[in-house]
């Protein structure tokens, strides 16, 4: 009877979310309730969690809850830490979710709500979760490798190193294009820039607090930050309606890429007690809070979707990035379905506190799914909005025009009606100068915020305050990543440097420390600046570079899964990871042929060096714009370049997975697992993970 | 009455406990409780002030964030 029951209750849940997906796709009404999207969203993840993570979990990994995890047989209280399972579910959660999930989205709904969010649904159901959730599993079983260290060793030594190049890449595009999109968010706003600068001396301060004061007494250290951080919010009002505070605090596009690129460096020489570890604390609480408030906005606001399910910009021409639906969509919208990240921490922290191998059905594939959550919630803060607004917002002045009169009637020919007075209004009402050409996702997103909490609180009187919330929340934790990002990359470039001569790998000796800071933050500031100066806005050549490097890490990580689970003998069930992989690999692929060759100059990096090429050539560009045009010519070069070593990448690690499936399928190689040994757990059944008396 | 109270008790503590684990805040605690679970280990455990820099040098040499 309970049985009965418990079915019943599935079978409702599954016809409830088939309903309200049917609801998204088929409905052609002037606008729709956007708790469809929460209803199709959470039954669809319940269903994928009940009925296809437990297959995973069952038919291929096999989980073993006897077996004694990396965090029972290495216990030092310092990495490798057994943990609560709604604890480690906090931390995985806190690191996987960055940026991409908003801006991906937000991006994305140039094509209408309809592509973006089945592919944030699906991709994450069948690709994105399965890739976490099973990498977990792999690095448990091997005492927490990485994914690099676990490609060297199962599959080969060069898929090893293909792992590796692909981390520096994306680490190199990602830092670029985030601070990109952090540039479009402050520049020519006082408010925001105040306020964003402000959270450097909080994080100072509450970085001696917590070094000299009260060392790792982190709730109240952060609790003291955030109010502090609020309090910056509100004052960012006071000067930007100051002219001489508004004058210092307002930036053009390269001053704030300097700003950025000499913060990065200094957070990634100083000590990291004393900046970027307080600035990661103020970013992880802002983000849950913000996270959560977004969620609980848009149950109560319940607003409507204004985008169209399709827009006319499916064939390849929007504003906002140029390609078509196949392949763009599945590349901009990476983090919210599947990203190759994801696997960098799914094969380090994580795996080394877990304390049961099942515990890594929720955490791997859980935690993938809220993510997912959070950029459906993105997608529906974006699609809100006025579609016009929102291109005026996204669109850069060489596609729509460079006065508001011409960018209106351009976005009203499109069937989006637009006054530049509706424009001017919004700017005046969210407290900017201007919201035209800022293009990135992050004041959209921000303006799609701002419009949901100021509906639940505050009402039109709080909506700058609340769009200045969320531009800060938005830069603080992107600025979080770009100051990780950055220190990471500097380890790596140290370590690599220490082939050529040793000294250079001692990560405490300052002269490394200084060459090599420089070394990383000069690549992605490179990107950076090219973005900046970019006439088409940076974001249509970037965001579709650092979607391929995503996807490409992506597709290592399945190929290492698939390697696994095919030496573990199941072949049966391969296509649980093989068809993601082919997938991503079909995507990768096409949009790198087309972002390379493409005719169209909005696309093909090629295409546009050329013809501006040929516009030098021709006479056509003054003088005075000759040594720019140059530049442009050599940076489209340069991303095509790129983009023909990422795809090459992709072709030869697949090129070695087959002859390596071919080997094991064949008997011609030994199946060789690289597993640790099994011990049985010490742990009584019911043990926790939680301490006791600690309290 | 009363069991329901206690329930309510027990879950406030867990959920504080949850929140410590998760912010960092006991971190230090449990290093000491690991370390006083392995005699076998000779080296001087690390002073609160210590452990905190050492944990966090540790923790933002790799990939800790992601996009």
């Amino acid at each position: 009877m309970k049985r009965l029951v418990r079915i019943s209750i599935w079978v409702i849940v599954a016809l409830l979310g088939a309903g309200a997906l049917a609801k998204i796709a088929l409905d052609r009404g002037e606008s729709l309730n956007a708790i469809w999207f929460v209803v199709a969203a959470l039954c669809c993840y319940l269903v994928a969690y009940r009925l296809y993570s437990a297959f995973v979990a069952a038919r291929l990994l096999a989980l073993d809850d006897t077996r004694a995890t990396p965090s029972e047989r290495n216990d030092d209280g310092r990495d490798f830490v057994p943990t609560n399972k709604w604890v480690l579910f906090g931390h995985h959660f806190a690191a996987i979710a960055g940026p991409g999930p908003l801006v991906g989205p937000t991006l994305a709904a140039q094509f209408g709500y309809l592509p973006g969010t089945l592919w944030l649904i699906a991709g994450a159901a069948f690709a994105g979760c399965v890739q976490d959730f099973i990498i977990l599993f792999c690095s448990i079983r091997r005492d927490g490798k990485s994914i690099g260290q676990m490609a060297r060793e199962e599959v080969s030594k060069r898929s090893g190193l293909i792992a590796q190049l692909a981390v520096l890449a994306i680490l190199v595009i990602l830092l670029g294009v985030v601070a990109l999109v952090v540039v479009n968010a402050l520049k020519s706003s006082p408010w925001a820039t105040f306020t964003l600068a402000m959270t450097i001396p909080i994080a100072l301060l509450v970085g001696v607090y917590l070094r000299f004061v009260r060392p790792g007494r982190v709730l109240e250290a952060s609790l003291m930050g955030v109010a502090l951080i609020l309090f910056v919010v509100v004052a960012g009002q006071w000067v930007a309606d100051s002219p001489s505070w508004a004058r210092v605090f307002t930036l053009g596009g390269v001053p704030l890429a300097f700003a950025l690129i000499v913060y990065a460096f200094a957070a990634s020489a100083l000590p990291v007690w004393l900046l970027l570890a307080p600035r990661d604390y103020l970013s992880a609480f802002i983000k849950a809070g913000a996270i959560f408030a977004l969620a609980a906005g848009i149950l109560f606001v319940r607003p409507h979707v204004l985008m169209p399910p399709l827009t006319r910009f499916i064939d390849g021409t929007g504003p906002v990035f140029a390609g078509k639906i196949f392949p763009f969509c599945f590349i901009t919208i990476a983090c919210g379905a599947i990203s190759g990240f994801h696997s960098l921490i799914s094969s380090g922290t994580t795996p080394k506190m877990i304390l049961r191998e099942s515990h890594a059905r929720f955490i791997g594939y859980g935690a993938m799914l809220l993510e997912s959550f959070v950029g459906v919630m993105a997608m529906v803060a974006a699609c809100a909005m006025t579609p016009g607004v929102y291109f005026a917002i996204n669109s850069p002045p060489s596609i729509v025009g460079a006065t508001p009169d011409a960018a209106a009637a351009t976005i009203s020919g499109w069937g989006f009606p637009l006054t530049a007075q509706t424009m001017a209004g919004l700017a005046k009402a969210v407290g900017e100068q201007t919201l035209w050409n800022r293009a990135g996702g992050a004041p959209s997103l921000a303006v799609g915020m701002a419009q949901i909490f100021s509906n639940t609180i505050g009402g039109e009187r709080l909506l700058s305050i609340w769009y200045h919330f969320a531009i800060m929340f938005e830069a603080l934790f992107i600025l979080t990543v770009l100051d990780a990002g950055t220190r990471v990359g500097r380890f790596m470039v140290q370590e690599l440097g220490s082939r050529v001569w040793k000294p250079l790998g001692r990560t405490a000796w300052m002269p490394s420390i200084l060459a090599s800071s420089a070394i990383i933050v000069g690549m992605w500031g490179y990107f950076l600046y090219q973005g900046v100066v970019d006439p088409l806005g940076g974001i249509n050549s970037l965001w579709p570079l650092f979607g391929i490097s995503n996807q490409l890490l992506a597709a290592v990580a399945l190929v290492v899964a698939t390697t696994i689970l095919l030496k573990m003998g199941r072949s049966r069930w391969i296509w649980v990871t093989l068809l993601p992989m082919a997938w991503l690999v079909i995507i990768t692929m096409t949009a790198s042929y087309q972002k390379i060759f493409d005719a169209n100059p909005r696309i093909g990096f090629l295409a546009l060096a050329n013809s501006l090429a040929a516009q030098v050539a021709a006479g056509r560009i003054p003088a005075a714009k000759l040594m720019e045009t140059q530049r442009l010519i050599f940076n489209q070069r340069l991303d095509a370049a790129v983009t023909a070593i990422l795809a090459l990448m992709v072709i030869v690690l697949i090129v070695e997975a087959l002859v390596q499936w071919y080997g094991i399928l064949s008997s011609r190689r030994q199946a060789l697992l690289h597993e640790s040994p099994y011990v049985p757990t010490q742990w009584a059944e019911g043990y926790s993970g939680i301490a006791q008396g600690d309290d | 009455m009363k069991v329901g109270a206690k329930n309510v008790k027990r879950l406030a503590r867990q959920f504080w406990r949850g929140i410590r684990e998760w912010c960092g805040d006991a971190a230090y605690e449990r290093y000491l409780r690991s370390f006083a679970a392995r005699p076998s280990i000779t080296r001087c455990t690390l002073s609160a002030e210590e452990f905190y820099v050492e944990q966090l040098n540790r923790r933002y040499s790799r990939p800790s964030r992601c996009c």
